[in-house]
């Protein structure tokens, strides 16, 4: 597919220096984002999302987190590399952000409207009553009602749902290439969570922008990604597209994943889980990650790392020996050891 | 607003009565005669009574404590027993030396104290946020006498760069205010610091730096308005200590304040000069901290003030 590529996210590595050791946070992912597209990038808690999410805007404090390798190239231009100056002009103007926390993300004592258009006068120069006036107008297009009114409000006169939808607004005030939405609908309950969606949805179409989505629900993933990342312990273990992730995981992990999710057809008792626990990020195995984990686990999964490797189209990448030649021929070397 | 700054007001009265209570009960139980004092040494026993009935100390304690509130309350705070002259006039002549002091001293009590913080906070563990904490708690150690008495030494005697004591000119403020202001300004210093270090961990200033702010966008836009809410409250606090160290500043500084008027007055056992010049002091508290009261809800629209 020619698609253009937004954002393109190559062998990351973002590490923490503790007292206990180096915390290989994010530990080598990639991704790929085209325009006007949402990539979901899904994995339980702990497994780097968040921070991988952060990267992409250097938000990592330093010390102790630091990006180690790795490249995040915007339309072709290495955020990595870029000089702070440089930086804070894509920051909130080509790639935005929105954060898990609604209710902590907003400074508390100034005001909704003010703290939209701070970013408008930044990026777009504009004078301050105009730049109040684009706040007024966001906050009505993310369907917040009496906008002028609630625009001189502060965080704490506005529900929850509000100050997501406000922080909505101020992600998108300088319309830009890149949304990353970083479990935006977690700290939501479920109907207000739906409206975000829907909103999130219908602004994309609106703007032509592309979405990152990070989630550990699979839920809202098939309903607004149209590509997908499972990340699993620090790495991207499958990338494809949603539809086909839904249909027919590939890694042992996403097929995990998918067979713990309820099924609402089925009387179910027990639910399924995933046996075992992720391997601490201080201290990764040296073969896949997953083995310890995965059922179909052989001896080459213990004594090399798997890549993340295009298998049929190159929409589809998965970091598992079962989808290359080697796993046939350790199939093999498995029979000759234990007859 | 209105009806919360018209409730503090009313409040002033059980501060009036607390205030010459307590006063009047410890003039009561020191040792020593105002009357034996105010006839001198070797008076005779005649002379001593003589004053005692003419200042009516011979007159049951209550009644002398009930009589002296009731003239409060009309604005009279009596008459000094050394020299006859109303107490009122005598404080209205000191008050505004000791105001001025104060203002000094308090300005540079939030101006140094605001500036350490900040520079403490903006990078932690620093060499320079090190130091700064390192003098802080020698401003919090030093007695305020001592460290005028080092000031007064070093600018004064040796460096012949200021005035020694008195009150006659811009340059006389210096030391006295310095003396009176680092104490305060050394705590303003670290809870500035340790407020802003909380603040800028916060999930806001993420979104702010997410946002493309520039940095000192960040530091003093976003995190100092809310680093400042506990700062606030420890500045008024401060203002209180720095009352009751006048007292002492004005001692050794030979300056004719309110404080030196005090201890003048306690060593004369002038009973009425005392109780005036503590009430009048406690009313400037109460007036200082309604004004920081007003002013934390102007920062934090959230604080209900009712």
């Amino acid at each position: 597919m020619d698609k253009e590529i937004v954002l393109q996210v190559k062998n990351l590595k973002t590490h923490f220096t503790t007292s206990k050791g180096t915390a290989k946070a994010v530990d080598g992912v990639d991704f790929t984002l085209h325009k006007g597209e949402t990539l979901g990038i899904v994995g339980e808690s702990g497994c780097g999302k968040s921070i991988t999410s952060l990267s992409l805007l250097r938000l990592i404090p330093t010390p102790p987190g630091k990006i180690v390798a790795g490249e995040i190239l915007l339309n072709n231009k290495d955020i990595v590399k870029m000089k702070e100056e440089e930086l804070r002009k894509v920051r909130g103007n080509q790639l935005s952000m929105i954060f898990q926390e609604p209710m902590t993300s907003l400074n508390p004592i100034i005001p909704v409207g003010e703290q939209i258009a701070e970013t408008i006068r930044l990026h777009q120069r504009l004078p301050r009553k105009q730049a109040w006036q684009k706040a007024v107008d966001l906050l009505e297009m993310v369907g917040l009602p009496s906008p002028e009114k609630r625009a001189k409000q502060e965080p704490f006169q506005l529900s929850g749902g509000m100050r997501q939808r406000v922080m909505i607004a101020m992600a998108l005030a300088c319309t830009p290439e890149v949304l990353i939405a970083d479990e935006p609908t977690t700290a939501l309950d479920v109907t207000i969570q739906a409206q975000i969606l829907e909103l999130m949805k219908d602004l994309q179409k609106q703007i032509g922008m592309s979405i990152i989505f990070i989630t550990h629900d699979l839920g809202v993933v098939s309903e607004v990604c149209d590509q997908v990342a499972v990340m699993y312990a620090g790495q991207v273990v499958e990338h494809r597209n949603a539809k086909d992730l839904f249909k027919t995981p590939l890694h042992p992990y996403t097929q995990g994943l998918l067979a713990s999710l309820p099924n609402i057809h089925e009387n179910q008792q027990e639910l399924q889980t995933i046996e075992g626990s992720v391997p601490s990020p201080y201290d990764y195995p040296i073969g896949c990650r997953f083995a310890d984990r995965c059922p179909h686990a052989r001896d080459i999964c213990r004594a090399e790392a798997p890549d993340l490797i295009e298998t049929g189209n190159s929409d589809t990448k998965v970091r598992c020996f079962m989808h290359t030649e080697k796993w046939e021929t350790s199939v093999k070397e498995e029979e000759l050891v234990c007859p | 607003m209105f009806l919360f700054i018209l409730k503090r007001l009313a409040q002033i009265i059980p501060v009036i009565l607390g205030v010459t209570l307590v006063v009047f009960l410890i003039m009561q139980m020191v040792p020593g005669d105002p009357a034996a004092i105010l006839a001198g040494e070797g008076a005779s026993q005649e002379t001593i009574e003589q004053y005692r009935e003419d200042l009516g100390l011979n007159r049951p304690v209550v009644e002398q404590y009930l009589s002296y509130v009731g003239n409060v309350f009309q604005g009279d705070l009596g008459n000094s027993l050394k020299n006859k002259q109303p107490v009122l006039d005598e404080i209205l002549l000191r008050l505004p030396i000791t105001m001025e002091l104060a203002f000094y001293s308090i300005l540079i009590t939030i101006v140094l104290g605001l500036a350490a913080g900040i520079i403490s906070a903006v990078k932690p563990y620093s060499v320079r946020d090190v130091s700064v904490m390192v003098i802080a708690l020698l401003g919090i150690s030093l007695p305020s006498f001592w460290l005028g008495l080092l000031l007064m030494y070093l600018f004064s005697v040796k460096l012949q760069w200021l005035p020694v004591a008195g009150w006659d000119g811009p340059l006389n403020i210096i030391l006295p205010a310095l003396t009176l202001g680092v104490g305060g300004a050394a705590i303003v210093a670290r809870m500035t610091r340790s407020s802003m270090l909380d603040v800028i961990g916060q999930d806001y200033i993420r979104t702010a730096r997410a946002k493309g702010l520039k940095e000192h966008f960040v530091i003093y836009k976003h995190a100092l308005r809310n680093a400042l809410i506990p700062v606030i409250t420890v500045v008024g606090l401060q203002f209180g200590s720095l009352l009751g160290g006048t007292v002492l500043v004005e001692s050794v500084f030979a300056i004719n304040g309110l404080g030196r008027m005090i201890v003048d007055a306690i060593r004369t056992r002038d009973l009425p000069m005392v109780q005036g010049g503590v009430l009048v002091a406690s009313l400037v508290f109460v007036f200082v901290n309604l004004l920081v009261d007003v002013m934390y809800r102007a920062v934090n629209k959230r604080i209900d003030l009712n």
